[in-house]
């Protein structure tokens, strides 16, 4: 059958290119002879795949000699490629039945010119049905002039620029096998099986996204009118801007872009994406297409015109009308506004009430712990009630020791001199910073427990009741912070007389006194462990 | 990388900012946990040395004005604390802002307000749990509730605030709270030693 065709195809060759009218049925008669399916503007039945080309084939084989195939199939296919269908009604058919025959053609590829040639101008089978083959002989470059005087302008322009396009060929050559689905075998002499496996896989799930960024990419398109005009015409419109981009990489970004697909999804940036997408988009509707009706195929090449002028715009808009499509048929994963998402666990109400309430829960359980792990002592309590009160009770004792402190120091400001000033920031920054490294590391003297002597006057000062255990905490970084200090203090008891004089409060009077009276203050120790801490670092304030 | 990178310049350059996203989120969350910050060192060197460059002021101050009395420089000592640990606080918190605010409200209103305070200050220490006053309003709210009310209201600036943001409020409070005690009790010890051993002999003090 095929090589029947081919005989017959070769018999058609020899029709001459002169043949102006009948430029349709050698076009017809080379896509009959390379396919199986009967392409003729001439005869009405046009659906009949086998009858057809038989007139036609006879027509030629009466008329032509067998001998130059090659050369006559190249004249004849540059004749079918430049004669323009002969209508557009026909030349949907044709363009449909050019596919398959295409496709077939591929798959024949074992006649020698012909697969040579298709060989070498892998997508002149395809682009015959369109345009002039790209890497065609020079034959060929004649039917070009004759096509501006039969195809629509739009083929002209969109031939022209099929023809300027190398990768244009490879496109067309995977759209073949998109088509067909024979070119599977033949795949290695196009870009490549991976590809068409991509092409394939990714077909199916371009198309829709294919199909509705072209729909929603060129709105001059809509206007057109009908919506498979719409989606072919975006389909040209994205070939020819894929050529006109020359996409040199379009192999290499069509192979890429399984994994993009999915970041595409997600992310709508379009770097890229307008050449990506385009062939993709391109091969998707291509195989829509191709699966489809012709008709459109004819609308789209009229159109092409149009949009080889839209080419520069059809890709700016496949970027942004990709991200539209893109983002109405991928759910966009983030929320568009800034709520939090919260999902209802497993066996949980999934009242939109009860979420937030679970919601704001959880923000104040997750507080609690905080203040939990900050608050000394409250690590032994449970229950928010409790720990409030520890928090409380922890803030209060804290304001009270800032205020006591408060007046500590502006007794001392009163003794302070200008110049003092300037020796102590020096001091304040050297032992911060000594604290800091030693706070943890330096133990209690036991000239820092002789200043724990007297406690019951600083029990006075500072009420104790509830004050035990949250200051434990507290007391350990002051211990050490004044433990450090105190030994570069032993001169301290040399100038504890003078303490009663810096110290105008009366409790501090007192403190002091009995302080000092004690070198060694057996009691601390014993009387240390039932104070509480606080009241101990308070003690060693007072006194210091 | 590279190739991946040549590959995939869109995924890649997605996938760079999406770290660069998620990096900045941790930064900032790490950085909102202010109440950590307070236990720095830096922090407690930053208050200090602000702290003793507000005092020299209240010492000029209050010797200008001469004011003897130990409690209102007790005050000044205290108010000038606050407002130190307010501005090293960056008024990040709300109780920050609201001591700063406090501050200048009182400015305008300070004779009135050192009265008032002076003489409300024993009673207004004790901070009794105010029960009496939700009773009469006819309120009885529950027991965490009053609570976080009450602790709203020791935190400055945060009495009308709702729950979780007092909570919140408070977690950085009581962290700055801790380092005001810590710097001001190290510097009013470093104040009195020196002073005391400068009476005497100065062994503390090192040589300007």
């Amino acid at each position: 059958m095929e090589n029947d065709f081919f005989l017959n195809g070769s018999a058609l060759h020899f029709e001459p290119p002169s043949s102006s009218s009948p430029s349709l049925p050698t076009w017809h008669y080379l896509s009959s002879a390379a396919m199986d399916i009967p392409v003729s503007s001439d005869q009405p039945q046009q659906q009949q795949q086998d009858c057809f080309y038989n007139p036609s084939w006879e027509k030629s084989t009466i008329d032509h000699n067998h001998h130059h195939h090659a050369l006559q199939f190249d004249s004849a296919l540059s004749s079918m490629v430049s004669s323009p269908a002969a209508s557009n009604s026909n030349l949907s058919n044709d363009n449909f039945v050019i596919r398959e025959l295409i496709g077939k053609l591929g798959s024949i590829g074992n006649a020698g010119e012909i697969s040579s040639y298709m060989n070498g101008n892998n997508n002149s089978t395809n682009t015959s049905c369109y345009s002039t083959p790209l890497s065609s002989p020079p034959k060929l470059n004649i039917p070009p002039p004759l096509m501006k005087d039969k195809l629509p302008m739009a083929l002209n322009s969109s031939v022209a620029e099929f023809s300027a396009d190398p990768g244009f060929a490879e496109r067309a050559a995977k759209f073949s096998c998109f088509g067909s689905r024979s070119f599977n075998g033949r795949s290695s002499r196009q870009v490549g099986i991976n590809n068409n496996a991509d092409f394939t896989q990714r077909s199916s799930p371009l198309m829709e996204n294919g199909k509705l960024s072209r729909v929603s990419s060129s709105p001059s398109l809509k206007a057109l009118g009908s919506q498979m005009e719409n989606k072919n015409s975006p389909l040209n419109s994205q070939e020819e801007s894929t050529i006109s981009e020359q996409n040199p990489n379009g192999e290499s970004g069509v192979k890429p872009s399984p994994p993009d697909m999915n970041s595409r999804k997600r992310k709508t940036s379009s770097k890229g994406k307008p050449k990506e997408n385009p062939p993709k988009a391109a091969e998707a509707n291509e195989d829509s297409s191709a699966k489809r009706s012709k008709p459109n195929e004819g609308e789209g090449h009229e159109n092409g015109q149009v949009k080889g002028e839209e080419e520069s715009k059809g890709g700016n808009n496949n970027g942004g009308d990709e991200k539209q499509s893109k983002s109405s048929n991928s759910k966009p994963p983030e929320p568009p506004k800034d709520y939090i998402h919260v999902r209802a666990r497993r066996g949980q109400a999934t009242d939109s009430h009860s979420l937030a309430e679970r919601v704001r829960r959880e923000k104040i359980s997750e507080r609690m712990k905080l203040l939990q792990d900050l608050v000394p002592g409250c690590n032994k309590v449970t229950g928010k009630a409790l720990m409030l009160d520890e928090i409380i009770n922890y803030v209060q004792s804290l304001q009270r020791q800032v205020e006591f402190l408060s007046m500590k120091l502006s007794s001392v400001n009163t003794r302070l001199d200008v110049s003092i000033d300037n020796l102590i920031s020096k001091d304040i920054f050297q032992s911060n910073n000594s604290l800091a490294h030693q706070a943890a590391i330096f133990p209690l003297d036991s000239s820092a427990t002789a200043f724990f002597g007297p406690n019951p006057a600083i029990h006075n000062t500072i009420p104790n009741g509830t004050v035990n255990h949250p200051m434990e905490s507290l007391d350990s970084a002051l211990c050490q912070s004044l433990g450090f200090q105190l030994p570069s203090m032993n001169g301290f008891n040399e100038g504890a007389s003078q303490y009663p004089m810096t110290f105008c409060e009366e409790d501090l009077h007192a403190i002091v006194q009995m302080g000092f009276g004690q070198t060694e203050n057996r009691k601390t120790p014993t009387q240390s462990p039932s104070y509480n801490g606080s009241s101990q670092i308070s003690h060693m304030k007072v006194e210091l | 990388m590279s190739s991946s990178l040549i590959s995939n310049p869109v995924t890649n350059t997605d996938l760079t900012k999406r770290r660069k996203k998620k990096k900045a989120q941790l930064k900032q969350q790490l950085e909102e946990q202010n109440h950590i910050k307070w236990k720095s060192p830096a922090q407690q060197q930053i208050y200090s040395s602000k702290l003793h460059q507000a005092l020299a002021r209240v010492n000029l101050r209050s010797s200008a004005s001469a004011a003897g009395d130990a409690p209102r420089r007790g005050k000044a000592v205290r108010e000038a604390a606050d407002r130190v640990l307010a501005v090293t606080a960056k008024g990040k918190t709300r109780w920050s802002r609201a001591i700063l605010t406090n501050r200048l409200k009182l400015k305008f209103r300070k004779h009135k307000r050192q009265r008032i305070t002076a003489a409300a200050a024993g009673p207004a220490r004790s901070k009794k749990p105010r029960v009496s006053v939700l009773r009469l309003k006819g309120k009885s709210l529950p027991a965490v509730q009053r609570k976080v009310r009450f602790l709203g209201r020791l935190v400055p600036g945060c009495r009308k605030q709702p729950m979780p943001v007092i909570l919140e409020e408070a977690i950085d409070y009581i962290s700055a709270l801790e380092m005001q005690v810590r710097a001001m009790s190290t510097l009013a010890d470093l104040l009195s030693g020196s002073t005391a051993s400068g009476g005497s002999s100065s062994s503390s003090a090192p040589p300007s």
